[in-house]
């Protein structure tokens, strides 16, 4: 996947958030788990659901945690039937396969890697549904976070509706043979485009969304990274989950580190690994992710500082060593645009 | 007699420069705008400092990073285009017109001489 296209990062920004892009995510990990109790429970370890509990076709956004409820990697995992067999259906991140996939296989050794055979494609923006019409067969009452099996070229493809934008959105996949006929197909409509991970990434930094190897890492909990409302309460009581006393205990108690987002009040732009700093030449604080905002016009970030900081007092971001002054602001910076009903993403 | 136009030069840092009675106007060249990508920020440097040759002087910033601007040659910065302040865009659509970034008084030509030339570059890109 290149970082764009012809036409560069900020028109295919605009392009997803006023009509439709398509993203090429088949560098991702898809793996299918079949649904045996020894394997769900084995995965419950790591992961802080109700594996057997899991609504049939729908997805959830979770983690793999490490033994002090670090983060090993965040992931969508979705429940769906296969030619009348139940699968877990776990969608996670490239740079995370190798640790994911030792601890997927030692919980069910015949886990199947379908990203060796399936292209990932996500299609986002206010008109994909549009764009996949009559392309796809999507049905009128699928929401946000639903995830069904349809058909392309006589080929059964899962069809998920969720993304990385904010923005309503589906993410197909489909296998290998059929992925090109679909894309030149979906190209065919005047809306859409092809757009690369620059886009992909200050459209998830807009929306207010992680990064894996920014805002998440194995030494920041959910609940450090503001993400609790993604764990299951009831499993933190479980010994069989990882790190689940120091995320209980994390979520009684007031933690060390707060995650913000924030605005650049100069024209800068505000980058990963940027120092923040009280009015007192304190340091308070790092940018875990930064970039322009299209929408906003001005330079965006995510970050963390210190709890005891008051967020009225100013907060300075050393770039190229001076002192600029960043105003906080609430995430999500774009408002999320998902169809949604009963949704348990957010 | 006309002005004397030399013709235009560029740097290993890909940034190109063109002399005019002994004052160099200097930006990037357009192979580096399009590595760039969108530019949504300059930061212009002060009129009147003097430079050495591979001095860090300004930056350019795009979405997808930041990037340094050196002097080419040693010299008295004398005029900066303030049009980029408002427009920093105007380098992804003119690089090496329009899109000139700053001016130099410059004290010595030799250094000049020993730039790229316009085929040299080419050559030096497809390295």
């Amino acid at each position: 996947m290149p970082i764009n296209y012809k036409t560069g990062i900020i028109n295919e920004h605009k392009n997803v958030r006023n009509h439709s892009g398509i993203f090429d995510v088949s560098h991702m990990g898809q793996i299918l788990i079949e649904k045996n109790e020894s394997y769900l429970h084995k995965l419950e370890k790591y992961i802080p659901l109700q594996l057997k509990k899991l609504i049939k076709n729908r997805s959830h956004y979770s983690f793999l945690l490490n033994k002090d409820g670090g983060v090993i990697d965040d992931l969508i995992i979705s429940n769906i039937d296969i030619k009348d067999k139940s699968y877990l259906y776990i969608v996670y991140n490239a740079s995370r396969k190798k640790e994911d996939e030792e601890i997927f296989i030692s919980c069910a050794p015949n886990a199947e890697k379908i990203y060796e055979k399936n292209c990932l494609f996500a299609i986002q923006g206010p008109d994909s549904i549009n764009v996949l019409k009559n392309i796809i067969d999507i049905p009128n009452n699928m929401n946000f976070f639903d995830i069904l099996i349809s058909k392309y070229d006589n080929n059964e493809i899962i069809v998920s509706r969720s993304g990385y934008t904010g923005e309503d959105g589906f993410e197909l996949s489909i296998p290998n043979e059929s992925a090109e006929n679909l894309i030149t197909h979906l190209l065919k409509n005047e809306n859409t485009m092809l757009c690369g991970l620059g886009s992909r990434d200050s459209l998830r930094l807009e929306a207010g969304l992680s990064l894996y190897g920014h805002e998440l890492n194995e030494k920041i909990t959910p609940i450090e990274a503001g993400l609790s409302w993604a764990l299951d309460k009831e499993r933190l009581e479980d010994e069989n989950l990882n790190g689940n006393k120091v995320l209980s205990d994390q979520l009684k108690n007031k933690l060390s580190n707060k995650k913000i987002g924030l605005i650049s009040t100069s024209k800068s732009m505000l980058r990963d690994g940027m120092t923040l700093f009280d009015n007192n030449n304190n340091a308070i604080g790092k940018i875990t992710s930064g970039c322009f905002s299209p929408n906003l016009n001005k330079s965006i970030a995510i970050g963390y500082i210190i709890s005891e900081f008051n967020t009225d007092n100013p907060i300075f971001c050393e770039i190229r060593k001076k002192f600029e002054l960043v105003r906080i602001n609430n995430l999500p910076f774009v408002k999320k645009n998902y169809k949604k009903n009963g949704s348990i993403y957010e | 007699m006309g002005a004397y136009m030399s013709e235009k030069k560029y740097t290993k840092d890909h940034e190109w420069v063109s002399i005019e009675n002994e004052i160099a106007t200097i930006g990037i060249s357009n192979h580096a705008q399009e590595s760039l990508g969108d530019i949504v920020f300059i930061e212009l440097p002060a009129v009147g400092n003097s430079v050495k040759a591979k001095d860090e002087i300004c930056v350019v910033e795009s979405v997808k990073a930041a990037s340094d601007i050196y002097a080419p040659i040693d010299g008295e910065i004398i005029e900066v285009n303030n049009n980029l302040e408002n427009d920093a865009a105007i380098i992804n659509q003119d690089a090496e017109n329009e899109g000139w970034i700053f001016k130099m008084k410059i004290s010595d030509s030799n250094q000049y001489s020993e730039l790229m030339s316009e085929d040299e570059y080419k050559q030096f890109l497809e390295q």
